[in-house]
C-alpha cells in the first residue's frame, strides 16, 4: 500500500497511506446508501456489508446473494479467516485492506491472508517505528529487523548509473524507492492508474461511479416526509430544573438528618425467653454492670409428674421435718395425675422476693479469671536424673533393737553407726554388713546418741532421762584408747560454780567405765561442737537454764550467758564460725555469739507453730528447720530473717532434718513413715539463690511409729533412717 | 529326633558339635528339630542322642553365645538364617550338682579363700581363722585376732607341707600364720600367729598375697594400701628392736612387722585388693574407683570410675585383663581396661537384689565368674549371656564371701555362720 514513485519526496510517500483512512470512511458511508454498483467493488468485504445491511434492513440481502456468486472463491478464504475470529469479520478496516490488495496479485494476497489479524498487511522489514528517518541518515544501517539485527543500507547507485538504468529500462519510471525499508518497489499498472485518478481528484477506483442514480430506500407508506425533520428541543441540552429542585430537597433532608444511611438492624420482636443473659449485658451500656447469677433451671423433680425415684418416702418426709429449716430441702417433689390438678405454687411470691433480696443485698463482683496452663506455673527445676547421686533404694537393714529407734549417729569415717532405742539399748553397727558390733544396755529409754565428730576420738555421747553418758566405743587405735581412758577417768573434778552444780553433776559410770552427768531435768537433745570438746545439752523443762554446755577435757559444765526466751528445742554449734551458737525455741531460731558473752546476733522468724528439729548447711549460711506441722523452712541467714522457702511435704510431724556433709543433699523424716530427700545446692556466688529440688520419697518403714531420725552417711550419698518399727534402714544411691 | 517336629510349623536343621570327651559326643550328622525348642528341649534332644544312663544337663552355644530363649527367638534376635544347617556347640551346663554339708562356725563367716586345692580358709567374726580340709572337718584354728577377721589369704599355697596364711582383721592388724599341714589335726590344732603386722590406723578390710613371692598387700579403712613382707628373717632384722609380747599369749614371742610401703590415693576405705600379677595390684574403694597400682613404683596406673561404692574387685577373664567389681548396688560390672578411651563397663550383670559382697573369676575359664550378694544368693555368670547360669541360694542370710575351689566348687560363707560348698560344677 505504501508505494510511491522513485524520486518523490518523503511527504508524498506517506500520502497514499493517509488517504486510505478517509477512503474507508467514505466508502462505508457510501455502502450504506449506495447502489448495486458498489457490489463489485466491495468484493471481499461482503461480510462487512452483510452486517451493515442487516442492521439497517433486510432489503439488501438478495443483492448480496448475487454478488456472492461472482466472488465465490474469495469468500471461501474470507470464511476461513472468519471462522477463526468472528469479531474480525466485522472489522471494516480489515476488509478494506484486503480489498486493496486483492487485485494486486496472488502474492500479496497470500501474505495478507497469513496475517489474519490484518492490522499490518506486510510486516515492514524495519522495526524502528515511527521515528524521523533522518536519525539514521549518517548511519550504515536503516534500522533493525525483527530479530534485532541491523539492517544495512543498500549501496546507492550513483546518478549516472540510475540515469542509464532509466534509459535502458522502460519500466524504470514505475519504480519507487521506499526509504523506510530501503528497497525499491515497482508499482503495478493498476496502482499507477489509481494514483493518477487520485491526482485528478476522482475516486481512486475506476469502477466507482460517483454519480449513481439515487435509490430511495425509505418505504413511504403514508408518511409525507421520510423522517421527522423537527429540530432537537432545547431542553435536551440544558440541565433539568425539577431535577435540581429534587436534589436540593434531598440534600436538605440529609443535612437535617431525616435520611439515615446506615440504619441499625431491626431487632426481631421475638427473643429467646430462656436464652443467654449475655445479651442483657450488652444491653446495659455501662461497663460496671454485672449480670445477676442465674437461677438453677428446674430439673426432673420439679416436674408435675416426676419419676418415682424422685418422690421422697414417708420416712424421708418425716426426717425432713426433724431437720433445721435451713437444711430442709426447699422443694419436695409431688406427683399430680394431670397438669390441670396442679395447685398454685405457694412459694412463688416468697421465692421471687428472696431472689430480689439476694440481688439487691449481695454485691456482685466481677472476677477476673485468667486462662493459664498450670504446667507453666510450675517452677523450672532441673531433672532428677541430673542431680544424681542421691539415696533412692534400700538395700541394707540393721535389725536388733526391740523398741523404736529414737536416734542414730554416724561415725565420721562412715564405718560405724550408733543407735539408741526406747528399749534402753545403744548399739553400734557396722555399716558395710549390718552387723551389730556392740550393745550397751541401760534402764531408761535412750533419747539421743551422738558420735564425737573427731575421727581419732571415738566417744559416744548418749542422753537418756536426766543422764548423759560418755561411752568409750573401743574402736580407736591403742594410743587413742589410752587417751580416751584417761579422759574418761574422773579423778580430780574441778569445782563447779554453784549455778552449774545445781544443773549438772559429773559422776563416774562404773558399769561401762565412762562418765555420767546427772542433770536436774530430762534431756531431749545433745549436740557436739565440731572440735569435739564441747557438748551442748538441752533440757526443755529447764526453762531459762534449759541449755548447758559441757566441756569434756575439763570435766566442767557451763551455763549459757544467755537469757532464754521460750522453751529450747534444739541447739547447734555453727560449723565454721567458732563462737556462734544457734538455739531453736518453739517458734524462733536465735543466733548468739558465745565469744562475746552471749550477744544475740540474729533472730529468725520461722512462722511455724512448733519447731521440732534443725540442721545447718556445712557452709554455715543456710539453715533448715523442721516443724511439728510437717512444714520445713529453709533460711538463707545472710538474706533475711524470713524463710527463703517453705516446703510443705509431710502430712505429719517432721521428726528430724539433716544436711549431707559434702553432697548437696538434705533430708527430712516424719512420723508419716517417710523420709524426703532434697537437692539443696548453695552457690558460692552470693547473688544466686539456693536451688532446692525435691528428689525422692523414701518409704519402707512400717506405718506404725513413723521415722524418728535420719542421718546422712558422712562420705557416701546414703541416708540412714531410724524407724519406729525398731529397724534402721540404709538407703543407697 | 524329628519326633518333636511334627506339630511345629518350622523346623531347623542343626548339627551338634562339642569339645567334650567321648561319653558326651553325639554322631556328627545333622538332625531336624522344631524351631521353638528352648535350652531344656535341646538338652533333652542331646541326651536322647547320647543315650546316657544318667540325664546330663547341657548348655548350648551358637556363634559363641549361650541360648537363653527359644531357638527361633534367638535366631531372630541375632539375625541368623534358619535355612542353613546350624552348628550348635554344647557344653555341660554350669550348675552345682552336689551340695555339701554346711560347716558351722561360731559367728558370721566373713572371709573365705579357696585358692589352694587342698584346703579352704575361712575367716570368722569371732576373730578366728579356720582351715578346712573337707566339709565339716576343720583341721586348724588360727587364733590371735581381737577383732573380726575381714579377709584371709594363702600366701604361698603351693608349698608342700608348710602353708603360710595371712589374715586381716578389724582390730587394725594383719597376722601371719605358719601351718604345718602334715599334722593330722585330729583334734583341731590351734595355731598362733608368728608375725603381727601393725601399721593401719583403722580396720583392715582386705588382704591379698603375691602369687610367687613373699609379699602381701592390704587395704584398709584408713584409705591406704600397705605392702608387707612375710619373710621371717628380714622382718626380724627390720623390727628387731620392736619385739613385744603378744597381747594374749604372754609366753610366745611374736614378730612385728611394719609396712614396706604404702600406696596413698584412695580417698575412702579400700574395701578390696587383688594381686593378680607380680607387679600389679588392683584395688577398689568406697570412693567409687578401681585403681591399678604398679608395685615397684607405687604409682597408680589406672583409675576406673564406677559411681558406686565398691566392695569387691577381681581380675581375670580373657588374658587375665578384665576387671569385675561389685558394690553398693545390685549390679556386677566388668571393665576391660585394655579398651582405650572409655571407662564404661563392657558387661553389666544385674540379677541380684542387693549389694554385691564378693565376685571371683574362675581360675581357668575366660568366661565364668561368680558373685555373692546380701540377698543370700550366689550367682554364676558367663560373659556370653546376660542371665545367670545358675543361682545358689543355700544361704539363709547375707552371703559375705565366696570363692571357687578346686575349679569345680563354690565355697561361700555368710551371715548364717555357715560355710557352704556347692560342688560338681563342670567348667570345661
Amino acid at each position: 500500500m505504501t508505494k510511491k514513485s522513485q524520486g518523490a519526496n518523503e511527504d508524498q510517500v506517506k500520502e497514499p497511506k493517509r488517504k486510505i483512512v478517509p477512503l474507508k470512511s467514505q466508502k462505508e458511508a457510501k455502502e450504506v446508501k449506495s447502489s448495486k454498483k458498489e457490489e463489485d467493488l466491495l468484493l471481499d468485504s461482503g461480510t462487512d456489508s452483510d452486517y451493515d445491511g442487516c442492521s439497517l434492513s433486510g432489503s439488501l440481502n438478495s443483492d448480496d446473494f448475487d454478488s456472492e456468486d461472482d466472488f465465490d472463491s474469495h469468500r471461501e478464504t474470507q470464511d476461513d479467516s472468519g471462522h477463526e475470529g468472528s469479531d474480525e469479520v466485522i472489522d471494516s478496516e480489515n476488509g478494506e485492506e484486503e480489498d486493496g490488495s486483492d487485485d494486486e496479485g496472488s502474492e500479496q494476497r497470500e501474505v495478507a491472508e497469513e496475517s489474519d489479524s490484518s492490522e499490518d498487511e506486510v510486516a515492514p522489514r524495519n522495526t524502528v517505528g515511527d521515528v524521523p528517518l533522518e536519525w539514521y541518515k549518517d548511519e550504515k544501517h536503516i534500522g533493525y529487523d525483527i530479530t534485532g539485527k541491523k539492517i544495512t543500507k543498500k549501496e546507492k547507485q550513483d546518478k549516472l548509473d540510475s540515469f542509464l538504468a532509466t534509459m535502458d529500462d522502460s519500466k524504470n519510471w514505475r519504480k519507487v524507492y521506499d526509504e523506510y525499508n530501503d528497497e525499491e518497489v515497482e508499482l503495478t499498472k493498476e496502482e499507477s492508474k489509481l494514483i493518477r485518478r487520485m491526482l485528478k481528484g476522482e475516486a481512486p477506483h475506476a469502477d466507482f461511479d460517483p454519480y449513481a442514480p439515487y435509490v430511495d430506500w425509505f418505504k413511504w407508506d403514508d408518511a409525507i416526509h421520510p423522517l421527522s425533520s423537527a429540530p432537537e428541543p432545547k431542553r435536551r441540552f440544558i440541565p433539568s430544573k425539577w431535577e435540581a429542585k429534587k436534589v436540593v430537597k434531598l440534600v436538605r433532608a440529609i443535612r437535617k438528618g431525616l435520611i439515615k444511611f446506615d440504619k441499625p438492624e431491626e431487632e426481631p420482636n421475638v427473643y429467646l425467653l430462656w436464652g443467654d443473659d449475655s445479651a442483657s449485658d450488652q444491653k446495659s451500656k455501662h461497663l460496671t454492670y454485672i449480670p445477676p447469677p442465674k437461677l438453677k433451671l428446674p430439673g426432673h423433680e420439679e416436674s408435675y409428674n416426676p419419676s418415682l425415684e424422685y418422690i421422697p418416702s414417708e420416712e424421708e418426709k418425716a426426717s425432713y421435718e426433724l431437720m433445721y429449716e435451713e437444711d430442709r430441702p426447699k422443694f419436695i417433689p409431688k406427683r399430680f395425675t394431670s397438669l390441670r390438678s396442679i395447685p398454685a405454687y405457694e412459694n412463688a411470691l416468697k421465692e421471687s422476693f428472696d431472689r430480689c433480696l439476694d440481688l439487691y443485698l449481695c454485691p456482685r463482683v466481677r472476677k477476673k479469671r485468667i486462662n493459664i496452663d498450670p504446667e507453666s506455673l510450675k517452677p523450672k527445676l532441673p531433672s532428677r536424673k541430673d542431680l544424681r547421686p542421691y539415696p533412692n533404694s534400700c538395700y541394707l537393714e540393721y535389725k536388733g533393737h526391740t523398741g523404736p529407734v529414737t536416734s542414730i549417729s554416724t561415725e565420721c569415717s562412715g564405718q560405724w553407726i550408733a543407735s539408741g532405742s526406747t528399749d534402753g539399748s545403744v548399739r553400734i553397727w557396722e555399716v558395710e554388713t549390718g552387723r551389730c558390733l556392740k550393745v550397751w544396755q541401760f534402764d531408761e529409754a535412750v533419747k539421743c546418741v551422738a558420735w564425737n565428730p573427731l575421727p581419732d576420738f571415738p566417744i559416744l555421747a548418749v542422753a537418756m532421762g536426766v543422764d548423759l553418758f560418755f561411752l568409750n566405743t573401743e574402736l580407736g587405735t591403742d594410743e587413742e584408747q589410752q587417751r580416751i581412758e584417761e579422759l574418761l577417768r574422773l579423778d580430780n573434778l574441778p569445782e563447779l560454780d554453784e549455778a552449774a552444780a545445781a544443773i549438772a553433776k559429773w559422776l563416774p559410770d562404773e558399769k561401762y567405765r565412762g562418765i555420767k552427768i546427772r542433770h536436774f531435768k530430762n534431756l531431749s537433745y545433745i549436740d557436739w561442737h565440731p572440735r569435739g570438746d564441747y557438748l551442748s545439752a538441752v533440757m526443755p523443762g529447764g526453762e531459762t537454764r534449759g541449755v548447758v554446755i559441757h566441756q569434756l577435757s575439763a570435766h566442767s559444765t557451763k551455763r549459757l550467758p544467755i537469757k532464754m526466751r521460750g522453751l529450747p528445742v534444739c541447739t547447734l554449734f555453727h560449723p565454721n564460725h567458732r563462737g556462734l551458737f544457734i538455739i531453736a525455741t518453739k517458734k524462733y531460731v536465735r543466733v548468739y555469739n558465745l565469744h562475746k558473752n552471749g550477744e544475740p546476733i540474729k533472730k529468725l522468724e520461722t512462722g511455724l507453730r512448733e519447731i521440732s528439729s534443725m540442721a545447718i548447711h556445712p557452709g554455715g549460711d543456710n539453715l533448715v528447720v523442721g516443724s511439728k506441722e510437717g512444714k520445713m523452712c529453709w533460711f538463707d541467714m545472710d538474706l533475711s530473717s524470713k524463710p527463703y522457702k517453705i516446703l510443705k511435704n509431710h502430712p505429719k510431724d517432721i521428726t528430724n532434718v539433716g544436711f549431707h556433709r559434702s553432697y548437696p543433699l538434705f533430708a527430712s523424716c516424719s512420723e508419716d513413715s517417710t523420709a524426703y530427700v532434697f537437692h539443696g545446692k548453695v552457690y558460692s556466688d552470693l547473688n544466686e539463690n539456693p536451688l532446692i529440688v525435691p528428689l525422692e520419697i523414701l518409704r519402707g518403714h512400717s506405718s506404725k511409729g513413723g521415722v524418728l531420725d535420719c542421718k546422712f552417711h558422712p562420705r557416701q550419698p546414703w541416708l540412714f533412717t531410724a524407724g519406729g518399727d525398731s529397724v534402721i534402714k540404709l538407703y543407697c544411691h | 529326633m524329628d519326633g518333636g517336629g511334627e506339630d511345629a510349623s518350622k523346623v531347623i536343621h542343626v548339627k551338634f558339635v562339642t569339645k567334650l570327651d567321648s561319653p558326651f559326643q553325639v554322631p556328627s550328622s545333622s538332625v531336624v528339630i522344631p524351631s521353638n525348642v528352648t535350652r531344656l528341649g535341646l538338652s533333652s534332644i542331646v541326651n536322647s542322642l547320647l543315650t546316657l544312663e544318667k540325664h546330663e544337663a547341657f548348655d548350648f552355644l551358637i556363634d559363641g553365645e549361650l541360648i537363653r530363649m527359644s531357638l527361633e527367638q534367638f535366631l531372630l534376635a541375632k539375625g541368623i538364617s534358619a535355612e542353613r544347617t546350624l552348628e550348635i556347640e554344647y557344653i555341660r551346663a554350669v550348675a552345682p550338682r552336689k551340695e555339701e554339708k554346711p560347716s558351722l562356725h561360731d559367728d558370721w563367716v566373713s572371709a573365705v579363700d579357696g585358692s589352694s586345692s587342698r584346703f579352704i580358709l575361712t575367716g570368722c567374726y569371732d576373730g578366728l581363722g579356720r582351715i578346712w580340709s573337707s566339709p565339716e572337718s576343720c583341721t586348724h584354728i588360727l587364733e590371735g585376732h581381737s577383732g573380726a577377721i575381714s579377709s584371709i589369704a594363702f600366701v604361698n599355697s603351693e608349698g608342700a607341707e608348710n602353708v603360710t596364711v595371712a589374715t586381716a582383721a578389724k582390730d587394725r592388724t594383719l597376722r601371719l600364720f605358719k601351718v604345718d599341714t602334715a599334722e593330722s589335726g585330729d583334734p583341731t590344732t590351734r595355731v598362733g600367729a608368728y608375725k603381727i603386722l601393725r601399721g593401719h590406723k583403722a580396720s583392715v578390710a582386705s588382704v591379698a598375697a603375691q602369687k610367687y613371692g613373699s609379699k602381701i598387700c592390704s587395704g584398709s579403712w584408713d584409705c591406704t594400701i600397705n605392702l608387707w613382707d612375710t619373710d621371717e628373717a628380714t622382718s626380724e632384722l627390720s623390727v628387731a628392736g620392736k619385739r613385744r609380747k603378744g597381747n594374749n599369749q604372754a609366753e610366745e614371742t611374736q614378730l612385728e612387722g611394719e609396712a614396706e610401703s604404702t600406696f596413698v590415693g584412695h580417698t575412702q576405705c579400700v574395701s578390696s585388693v587383688v594381686w593378680p600379677e607380680h607387679d600389679v595390684i588392683y584395688s577398689c574403694s568406697w570412693d567409687h574407683s578401681v585403681r591399678r597400682w604398679d608395685v615397684p613404683t607405687g604409682k597408680e596406673s589406672l583409675n576406673l570410675f564406677c559411681g558406686k561404692a565398691l566392695n569387691t574387685v577381681d581380675v581375670g577373664g580373657e588374658g587375665s585383663a578384665l576387671v569385675a567389681a561389685g558394690g553398693s548396688d545390685p549390679i556386677l560390672r566388668v571393665w576391660d581396661p585394655r579398651k582405650p578411651g572409655t571407662s564404661a563397663p563392657v558387661f553389666q550383670f544385674a540379677s541380684h537384689a542387693s549389694w554385691i559382697s564378693a565376685c571371683k573369676w574362675h581360675k581357668s575359664s575366660w568366661f565364668h565368674l561368680l558373685s555373692a550378694s546380701y540377698d543370700g544368693k550366689i550367682m554364676l555368670w558367663d560373659l556370653r549371656t546376660a542371665w545367670p547360669l545358675s543361682v545358689i541360694d543355700t544361704h539363709k542370710d547375707k552371703v559375705l564371701c565366696a570363692d571357687w575351689w578346686k575349679g569345680d566348687s563354690v565355697v561361700s560363707g555368710g551371715a548364717d555362720s555357715n560355710l557352704r560348698i556347692s560342688s560338681g560344677i563342670s567348667i570345661s
